[in-house]
């Protein structure tokens, strides 16, 4: 069974816009001027038991609203959803219990009281039989290193510490679909890299699908096979990471440091053919490399006539070349 | 110096209008409660045409003004006070050029002038037509009315002020406030008109401020009192105006030490 | 059976938290008593100038309050919705709450409960015990079986009532005033509806039906036959109303939009 099935996935908004004064208050009363806003715009995604797939796009593509419409909080304005083999508000408090939620930006938990009791609660809510319940609380417990602060109330915990928390709750009912909407925002690095094994390590152990948004793509590079791209409600990209980074990477740039001064239109003659473009003066020299051209062919056309001191290969980074796609849009390259 | 206060007052009263839809139904609110006390003493009086020398015009007049005057004069005083002493806010007041009890005295006065504005004096006007009330037309009742109320106004805010003020005593005392309100409503005489009490709770309430609140500037409006005694009235009302200062600023002196003390 | 574990598993929880903070309790306790205190007290002043308001003795109309504070009490302990919109829908509680495997509405009843409100209806019952006593009042075998039907239907309409107030909030997020309002129009089922006029007598029974909350079924125990149809509907429009609420609720939810970011 697929984890995830939408078709032709739409959601509006109303945003009401209320008049000014005394008197527009009156006239909102009895008619109020509102616009649709598009948050997500036929969105056809299809995601297999056990994959992780990262779901990025700029503030206000439509993730959270996306995410929303999976876990069933929102009903969408049009299209067809299947998650899990449910519909997820329409079939609500079935659906909810083969998922596992967790919001970075607000608590899953209760405020007021202990993380245990919390999870205690969860444990009612959910009807996990006592034994299974023991026993994989202790290992998440365990695994997330939350033993220390089981006692506190959620108020009182550091965001990474309440973070890890919210992941346990999430999966103490063992859901077959986790979503994480922006799990890793505001922690510190030792946090998101424990976050991220953790991740890995249940996805292996229990196969449990991974749908998560973030804005940190290092969490995608970490985790995901396939990415998923929004932009304005609507999917620009879904593919894997690799064929995204050949396909809109810039390629690849051959810093170079000469011993001797050089002229570009020399350059230019030596590399003749190759699909490459040179830019610099005097000694300094940067090749941009085109997908396919080697470092190697370039060095061979080079050596027999001048005598290179220092050498360096970058690669774009996949933020460079998400910021390009959202910068440029992805149309521009394809 | 005078100046910083007013501007205060003009800031508050900015800060109300942009709220004024919740007054609208406030002026629903205080209508309800105007219509089950004005059924309740009608049918207390049933056949009646006086009790203890009020008629059922002047005691339908007495509820709705008592209400509106409320409107006027109730403010959150109180609960602003503790709230500002419970989250140490207070000792940043206190390196301000100012005063803090009078500044919140003033912010108080924006409030009210807002309230007689856009509440009472609307919902009066409205209520004299659903309801059988009896308004003076002489401008002589309605000057002793209005100031009156301005003192009434005066000694409730001295009585949210000192309430407020324990909080630097009692951690939690917003129980301490909701109890007082229900008290207040009741001892002013805002249910029932003071001479209607038992003579022995009666004599107990004249040797309380309370009666200042509600009870003396209603009756002036719904009664037509003699001079006289309007100005005896007026006269307690200032007494206990001036008496209350005291145990204001024993309890602002005894406050500003502990903050002192404990360095804010 | 689930949602009686559910229900007892969060009224733990509550007390847990409640007990850290005992001094908020008692403080809540003594208000709650001051207040009912008051109502009482203008009962009793009111009747030293009177026999009867409107054909109603004093202690009838004591035992009327009396009864009134009962479904008032269960309304007041588990409908505690004043905050839902500041609470659920702008700080986005109830995004939470729709990923749980439960009724939304259940949860959020169980999150916002205050049972120390149920002292009202201890209160209430004494004093319609009092009221009783001094009467002579008799009581037949089935008239604490109808007792317990009007007391759980009196509470019903009240929640249907403001359920489907709160429900407002999911269609709409701008702040309304329309629950304090309702909150004193229920003031007029403490008293007889003689008192009222005729207008406000047809709003409480068949508009807003708060008279079946206190008068009505009350006036059945003081074996008054002019009421008594009335009185033995109570648990039918308390079942109206609360159906309505829930199914408002339920469109609600369907509408709700998320919180906003
Ligand atoms: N409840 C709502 N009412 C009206 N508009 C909304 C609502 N929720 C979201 N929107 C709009 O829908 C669009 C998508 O919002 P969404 O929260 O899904 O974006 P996002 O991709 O999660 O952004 P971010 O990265 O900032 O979290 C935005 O334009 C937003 O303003
Ligand atoms: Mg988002």
């Amino acid at each position: 069974m697929r984890s995830i099935e939408a078709k032709g996935l739409t959601k509006d908004f109303k945003v009401y816009q209320s008049r000014s004064g005394l008197k527009g208050a009156f006239r909102d009363l009895l008619n109020r001027k509102y616009r649709m806003i598009r948050a997500v715009d036929h969105i056809n995604l299809s995601i297999e038991q056990g994959e992780i797939v990262g779901y990025i796009g700029e503030n206000g593509a439509g993730k959270s609203t996306t995410i929303k419409m999976l876990t069933g909080i929102l009903e969408p304005t049009s299209g067809t959803l299947q998650v899990n083999g449910y519909d997820p508000h329409r079939e609500r408090e079935q659906f909810v219990r083969t998922i596992g939620v967790v919001f970075g930006q607000r608590s899953q938990l209760w405020w007021d009281i202990a993380v245990r009791e919390s999870f205690r609660l969860l444990k009612k809510l959910y009807r996990i039989p006592d034994d299974s319940y023991r026993q994989h609380l202790d290992r998440l417990v365990e695994v997330l290193e939350i033993g220390s602060f089981l006692d506190q109330p959620v108020r009182k915990l550091s965001l990474g510490q309440r973070m890890r928390c919210e992941l346990a709750a999430a999966l103490l009912h063992r859901p077959r679909l986790l979503f994480l909407d922006e799990p890793t925002i505001g922690l510190d690095v030792l946090v998101k890299e424990n976050i991220r094994h953790f991740l890995k390590q249940v996805n292996k152990e229990y196969g449990t699908t991974i749908l998560l948004t973030t804005h940190d793509l290092s969490d995608i590079e970490a985790l995901c096979s396939r990415v998923v791209m929004l932009d304005q409600g609507k999917i620009i990209y879904d593919g894997d990471l690799e064929r995204l980074r050949s396909q809109w990477g810039d390629g690849r740039r051959l810093i170079l440091e000469l011993k001797d001064e050089i002229s570009l239109s020399a350059l230019n003659e030596r590399s003749h053919g190759l699909a490459l473009r040179w830019e610099g003066e005097g000694t300094r020299f940067v090749a941009h490399m085109e997908n396919g051209t080697g470092v190697s062919d370039v060095l061979s056309r080079l050596v027999p006539a001048v005598t290179v001191r220092e050498m360096k290969i970058e690669e774009a980074t996949t933020e460079d070349i998400v910021r390009r796609i959202y910068r440029e849009g992805i149309t521009h390259h394809a | 110096m005078l100046n910083t206060y007013m501007e205060l007052v003009r800031i508050r009263f900015l800060m109300m209008l942009a709220y004024r839809v919740k007054y609208y139904s406030g002026i629903i609110i205080y209508s309800l409660n105007i219509g089950v006390y004005y059924f309740l003493w009608m049918a207390i009086y049933g056949e009646n045409s006086s009790l203890n020398g009020t008629t059922p015009v002047q005691m339908a007049t007495y509820v709705a003004v008592a209400w509106m005057s409320r409107a006027f004069y109730f403010n959150n005083l109180d609960r602003e006070i503790a709230a500002e002493i419970r989250d140490g806010t207070v000792a940043i007041q206190l390196i301000r050029p100012y005063h803090y009890i009078l500044v919140k005295c003033f912010q108080g006065l924006g409030e009210g002038i807002f309230r007689l504005l856009l509440f009472s004096a609307p919902g009066l006007f409205l209520v004299s037509l659903v309801f059988p009330i009896q308004l003076p037309t002489g401008v002589e009742d309605w000057g002793w009315f209005v100031l009156s109320l301005v003192f009434a106004f005066v000694i409730n805010s001295q009585v949210n002020v000192i309430t407020g003020l324990m909080a630097f005593f009692i951690m939690n005392n917003t129980g301490l406030i909701r109890g007082k309100r229900v008290l207040v409503d009741l001892l002013s005489g805002l249910l029932i008109p003071i001479h209607l009490f038992p003579e022995w709770a009666g004599k107990i309430l004249a040797f309380l401020p309370f009666q200042g609140i509600s009870y003396m500037p209603s009756t002036i409006l719904s009664r037509g009192l003699p001079t006289s005694e309007i100005i005896q009235f007026l006269g307690i009302q200032m007494l206990w105006l001036i008496l209350l200062l005291i145990p204001i600023q024993l309890l602002w002196m005894t406050a500003r030490r502990r903050l002192i003390v404990q360095g804010g | 059976m689930f949602y009686v574990r559910l229900f007892f598993h969060y009224w733990m929880q509550y007390l847990k938290i409640r007990m850290e903070y005992r001094s908020d309790f008692f403080v809540q306790l003594v208000t709650d008593l001051m207040f009912q205190g008051v109502n009482l007290v203008f009962i009793i002043v009111v009747f030293s100038h009177t026999a009867d308001l409107s054909g109603w003795s004093r202690e009838e109309v004591i035992f009327i309050y009396g009864y009134f504070l009962v479904p008032f009490s269960l309304f007041a302990s588990f409908f505690n919705l004043w905050d839902f919109n500041e609470r659920y829908i702008i700080k986005g509680e109830l995004d939470r709450v729709l990923t749980r495997p439960a009724h939304s509405l259940f949860q959020v009843i169980l999150e916002t409960m205050t049972p120390e409100s149920l002292s009202g209806g201890i209160t209430g019952l004494l004093v319609m015990g009092w009221a009783g006593w001094k009467m002579g009042l008799e009581l037949s075998w089935y008239d604490p079986l109808l007792f317990i039907l009007f007391v759980l239907g009196g509470g019903a309409i009240y929640a249907g009532i403001y359920i489907l107030l709160t429900s407002i909030s999911l269609f709409s997020d701008s702040k309304t005033d329309i629950q304090p309002i309702m909150f004193n129009v229920g003031n007029y089922g403490r008293y007889p509806v003689d008192v009222y006029n005729k207008v406000i007598r047809t709003v409480l029974t068949w508009v807003i039906p708060f008279a079946f909350v206190g008068f009505y079924p009350a006036s059945f125990f003081l074996n008054e036959e002019r009421w008594m149809t009335l009185a033995l509907l109570t648990p039918v429009v308390g079942l109206v109303w609360l159906y309505l609420g829930i199914k408002v609720w339920n469109w609600g939810i369907r509408n709700y939009r998320g919180a906003g970011n």
